[in-house]
């Protein structure tokens, strides 16, 4: 199996995964700027900035939850775009491609970091203090209807780190367990068992804002 | 756990919630589990954790980067024209 070594930033040809293709619709004018960009059109290269940029700006934040250093990232993200973009064959949407790539160079920064949710298996492991919940005896308030955009945002933000990026790569991004298993060198089982804790504590962070909205 | 055994309305909340991962892995009607028709927390739990993922998959970009980094962009590819640019820190 080819494993996504974050040593090796560049993007693998990803398959055009269903959720990837919906959300990464062909860009009208994007073809043309990718071909006079591998061609070293520094004009078309800005076009593929701007058209790009808040997509993978973004994707940064979200993972990382950190102003500074997701604007880092995506400037080292659209210098490597600019470095491998001659690599780029098609395959795939363009945009996965390069969305693939910003999530490595994400990964990857945070190897050298060496925070350890992303770097061994172990400490990917369930953790009792944020597992779920058994045998609720109260009846919670329900989220449903109740969850504007922001709010979610925020309660991502707020995210351990490690449950953080499993759900937005999964349930934000679009990748699939197997994908993700892969990126972040751990078991397919882990990654399923990373998203269910972190759509837990979720639902947790999201009550305890509903709680204090109604003391407030 | 198997997905089956999800069926079984003589379940614990706890061993219904330990099916809970792979019952969402198999796209499974949550609210035709036995356990689901008997009890509401468990009930209000699934729907929370479909309205989580359902909602973080509308989540669009919202927010653009400073115009520094688009700056630092194009330092960084003057600084070695025709050649790729290395990597620089933040400006």
């Amino acid at each position: 199996m080819e494993r996504f070594v974050l040593m090796n930033a560049g993007p693998t040809q990803p398959r055009p995964a269903n959720q990837h293709m919906r959300r990464n619709p062909p860009i009208a004018g994007e073809e043309e700027a990718i071909e006079k960009a591998r061609n070293g059109d520094a004009r078309a290269f800005e076009t593929l900035y701007a058209m790009h940029k808040r997509r993978v700006y973004s994707l940064c934040l979200r993972m990382l939850g950190n102003v500074a250093e997701a604007e880092d990232l995506t400037q080292e993200a659209f210098l490597q775009l600019y470095r491998k973009i001659g690599t780029f064959r098609g395959d795939s949407a363009f945009s996965t491609w390069l969305h693939r790539l910003a999530v490595n160079v994400v990964l990857m920064h945070l190897r050298r970091k060496g925070l350890p949710q992303v770097s061994l298996e172990e400490t990917l492991e369930p953790s009792q203090d944020d597992g779920p919940r058994k045998d609720i005896g109260a009846r919670d308030l329900t989220l449903s209807g109740s969850i504007d955009r922001v709010t979610l945002e925020r309660a991502i933000e707020n995210l351990p780190p490690g449950y953080r990026l499993v759900f937005v790569l999964h349930d934000v991004e679009g990748y699939e367990h197997n994908e993700i298993a892969e990126m972040l060198d751990c078991s397919i089982g882990n990654s399923k068992s990373q998203l269910h804790k972190a759509r837990m504590k979720l639902r947790d962070l999201l009550h305890t804002g509903q709680r204090k909205e109604q003391i407030a | 756990m198997s997905v089956v055994r999800a069926m079984d309305k003589t379940m614990t909340c706890s061993e219904f919630q330990d099916t809970i991962p792979d019952l969402f892995e198999a796209h499974a009607d949550l609210n035709a589990q036995e356990h689901i028709k008997a009890c509401e927390n468990c009930a209000a739990l699934v729907r929370d954790l479909e309205y989580i993922a359902s909602q973080a998959k509308l989540l669009l970009p919202m927010h653009d980067p400073s115009p520094a980094v688009w700056n630092n962009i194009q330092q960084a590819l003057r600084h070695t024209p025709g050649e790729p640019p290395a990597p620089l820190g933040r400006k």
